[in-house]
């Protein structure tokens, strides 16, 4: 398997978290190579190498950069100022790969940051942090006092946002209206594409992931990007594992890696030498693939997807062949009960009848109709809602139920 | 973006303008159409997710209130595939609902109940014991209190504290569904309009302290009527009773959308003075604090007006009808008596706000300058006829015509107040308005000009 270290290329040095041993390791070196552009130059390399976003969505990162207002833009945005919200809300269940940027090589994100805000042409950078990350964000915060103190933020702003602490607060609306002081609760999508809206001023929201990827590519090159990774699916992400795994972790890998390759590779295989049984493929919101579609599963969004599932964050859970699904899926449910905003009906009522329902199958108080309702449920949830949490659910619930029946069978 | 164009709804075509909410034109040609969060003076929400609709062309339902009009757009709100999302997400909405519409206010004007009827119509499937369990009596203040689990989280209530009144009294907390509206943390529901939300409550999940539990709303008849606070000339509704053998009641006034003047509110004050019009009403005619006959009363008016000739003044409320002070004016005119309507009692500048509370309170104040009555005092006089002004003026002998009993040692005519007569005023804005009769007593009180036509002068 081919190394590749774009994002994690400091992660082993010690003390990687301070500015002397960043810039020693040629930390913020792109910020030469940047002034060698204009803003839009930089969103053209960026388009070029074809950088997804990495928070789950996949969708080209440009595309969103190309929405925030230019100076030369007519359309009367141009007088309000941008912003930049970074989305370090990382709270999807099986992904813990942004608190490794954040904690071993903060400066590469706050590099990226200037990058970005260069590119945006916005002045001022909002880190929107979940709020059980108190210690990771002080290792952060430690680094942006220390850049302060360098100069290098000196026309540029960076200020961390603690979350309170909710899963939906990483849908980007939801984020912003928490970050508005407001409830987290997702906005209505608008019908035309446009920025997302911070006190009504135009903002760009990147996962943590993605803005520590732009760098490289500032500095080597869209090519040099598209020199990993697939032909839709450029570059690198840091795949997490977790589960019954030998050496779980996070590892960054090239997307179209195998996904047993890579298991076996940096996970060192099933632990106590069981037999895979199930992988949810990229945090816990995207559909389980048995151990067969785990065979042929390939790490990037398009084969993940032609297999009715998605890469999501890229935080594989493994799962050997003593685990019942049921038990599985009821440790999900009790996750998204919890989580729902309970802004729409269907995933307010929905997450919390599933969870009641998988935990009276789990009891062995439920019935055949129960698991009928099951799907009949996800069925409403899926495609009703503001946001794509419920739909979300709705798809691992559909997905268990379908690939491990047998089991949810035997319980009731 | 105003441009009207054709639109087409289950195969009729309509006309819209471009741009406008796709609701907003389903409720206008009254096409059913189920919703809990929308409402015109707050906007989309898009929450309860009961208003889909099918749109040509797009794979998934879509909710109307959050559907922008079209060229060419082709909405479909009926079929077996909309019936089915509305029947689920209702399902949904109930399987944690307590329904205990036995016991609710609500019950009888509850959307819940009503789409209930429309779509579901299902078994529940959800054991009383697996429902969650929320506090069924929160006092919120300000007359309104809460039933947590009655709620469908429509968020109504908090979106009124947030961009109708600015004041932010009320919140969701929790989430999922532990979420539950609230106050927020040391406050209480406190803003000159806040019984406006049992009104917008589609369910029985805010009930009024002073309507709950007296009486079932479909005993209810209902007039439209307008409020007398103020000059603003609120629309309402006054909803009445009338059980056998008993007298005509009052139990509730409640705001009528009029965009033109109050929008969809009343503030609280104007809704629940329907209580002091009911209080201490003067049934009979007096003389001297003693019970008289009618008759009695109008032969000692007319000595009265014989023997004090060329030296009367009359007074006249400005909350009368327009028709009613014109009769007095009339009347005045045949005996030859001075007109006054002092004004500066009415006004009271701490009531006046900037949403709907006017300075002004005498709700036909307008029609008194229109007329050019002095709304000077009276200079004293011999005798003084005063049709229910709040003032007492001096004068060597007196005439009232009350509405509600006063310490006034004087001859005394009992009138109808504005609940049992009809008639017209108009607002401070200018705007005619129209009140209907609302109560029939048993024993009818006659009004200013059923009096005036007996008092032969």
């Amino acid at each position: 398997m081919r190394e590749c270290k774009i994002v994690s290329r400091k992660f082993d040095i010690p003390g990687s978290h301070t500015l002397e041993v960043s810039k020693a390791h040629g930390g913020y070196r792109t910020l030469a190579k940047m002034d060698e552009y204009s803003p839009l130059e930089i969103i053209e390399i960026i388009r070029e190498s074809k950088l997804r976003g990495k928070g789950g969505g996949g969708s080209p990162a440009s595309a969103k950069w190309t929405l925030m207002p230019q100076e030369n833009d007519k359309n009367g945005k141009s007088d309000k100022p941008s912003f930049l919200a970074v989305n370090c809300d990382e709270s999807e269940p099986g992904t813990f790969k942004d608190r490794q940027i954040i904690s071993k090589d903060p400066h590469l994100l706050i590099e990226g940051i200037l990058i970005t805000c260069y590119a945006i042409k916005a002045k001022h950078a909002y880190i929107y942090i979940r709020g059980e990350y108190k210690q990771f964000q002080d290792i952060l915060q430690f680094a942006i006092d220390e850049a302060y103190e360098d100069g290098l933020l000196d026309h540029c702003d960076i200020t961390v946002h603690r979350g309170a602490g909710a899963y939906i607060c990483g849908e980007k609306s939801a984020l912003l209206e928490s970050m508005e002081g407001k409830r987290g609760h997702p906005r209505l999508k608008p019908k035309h594409k446009e920025p997302e809206w911070f006190f009504d001023n135009p903002i760009l929201v990147n996962n943590v992931e993605t803005i520590a990827s732009v760098p490289f590519i500032i500095q080597n090159g869209a090519d040099a990007y598209k020199a990993y990774g697939t032909e839709h699916s450029p570059g690198t992400l840091l795949f997490a594992m977790s589960g019954h795994v030998n050496n779980p972790g996070v590892y960054e890998a090239e997307y179209g890696t195998s996904m047993m390759a890579y298991i076996n590779h940096f996970g060192g295989g099933i632990r106590n030498a069981k037999k895979l049984k199930a992988v949810i493929p990229g945090g816990a919101s995207t559909d389980v693939l048995t151990a067969q579609e785990a065979e042929c599963a390939t790490l990037d969004y398009e084969t993940l997807r032609s297999m009715k599932s998605a890469l999501g964050t890229g935080g594989m859970i493994v799962m050997d062949e003593d685990t019942c699904m049921v038990t599985v899926l009821k440790n999900l449910l009790e996750f998204y009960h919890e989580e729902s905003c309970g802004q729409c009906t269907p995933c307010r009522e929905g997450t919390g009848w599933t969870d009641k329902l998988v935990g009276k199958i789990l009891d062995k108080r439920g019935t055949k109709e129960d698991i009928e309702k099951l799907l009949e449920i996800a069925d409403t949830m899926n495609g009703k809602t503001i946001c794509v949490f419920a739909p979300a659910v709705a798809t691992v619930i559909k997905s268990f139920v379908s690939k491990f029946r047998d089991e949810f069978e035997v319980a009731v | 973006m105003s441009e009207e164009i054709d639109i087409v709804i289950d195969s009729k075509t309509y006309h819209a303008k471009e741009g406008s909410l796709l609701i907003d034109l389903l409720i206008k040609e009254k096409i059913k159409v189920p919703y809990f969060c929308y409402h015109e003076s707050l906007g989309p929400d898009g929450n309860c997710r009961m208003c889909m609709v099918e749109i040509e062309g797009q794979k998934r339902p879509q909710i109307a209130c959050d559907t922008f009009i079209e060229p060419n757009m082709e909405v479909r709100s009926t079929g077996k595939t909309i019936e089915k999302v509305r029947t689920d997400i209702l399902e949904l909405e109930l399987i944690n609902h307590p329904v205990d519409c036995p016991t609710c206010d609500q019950a009888g004007e509850c959307s819940l109940q009503e789409y209930y009827m429309d779509y579901g119509l299902h078994e529940a499937k959800v054991s009383i014991s697996d429902k969650v369990k929320h506090k069924k009596h929160v006092d919120l203040g300000s007359n309104v209190i809460l039933d947590q689990e009655r709620c469908v989280l429509c968020a109504r209530c908090t979106r009124f504290t947030d961009k109708i009144t600015h004041t932010h009294e009320l919140g969701i907390i929790g989430r999922g569904d532990d979420a539950r509206v609230s106050t927020m943390p040391g406050r209480k529901l406190d803003n000159p309009y806040a019984m406006n939300v049992v009104d917008l409550c589609p369910v029985g999940a805010l009930t009024s302290k002073d309507f709950r539990f007296v009486q079932r709303v479909w005993f209810l008849q209902t007039v439209n009527s307008i409020c007398h606070g103020c000059a603003k000339g609120c629309n309402i509704f006054i909803d009445h009773n009338r059980v056998k053998y008993q007298d005509d009641v009052i139990y509730r006034f409640r705001p009528r959308r009029n965009d033109e003047v109050n929008g969809f509110f009343i503030c609280d004050e104007g809704r629940l003075s329907y209580k002091a019009l009911q209080e201490n009403r003067q049934e009979t005619a007096l003389l001297q604090g003693k019970e008289i006959r009618e008759e009695e009363a109008i032969q000692e008016a007319q000595t009265l007006i014989q023997k004090y000739k060329d030296n009367i003044s009359v007074v006249i409320d400005a909350n009368l009808y327009s028709e009613e002070i014109e009769a007095i004016l009339r009347f005045a005119k045949k005996i030859n008596a001075s007109v006054h309507s002092p004004l500066d009692v009415y006004i009271e500048e701490s009531f006046k706000d900037d949403m709907l509370r006017s300075a002004h309170r005498a709700a036909n104040y307008k029609t008194i300058e229109a007329l050019h009555i002095d709304t000077h005092e009276p200079k004293s006089s011999g005798l003084l006829i005063n049709f229910n002004h709040p003032q007492n003026f001096n004068a060597a002998a007196h005439i009232d015509f009350l509405t509600h009993q006063r310490d006034v040692p004087s001859l005394v005519f009992p009138i109808a107040d504005y609940t049992e007569n009809s008639g017209t005023l108009t607002n401070e804005d200018g705007i005619l308005q129209k009140c209907e009769k609302a109560i029939s007593r048993n024993l009818p009180i006659p009004t200013v000009i059923e009096i005036l036509l007996k008092v032969k002068v």
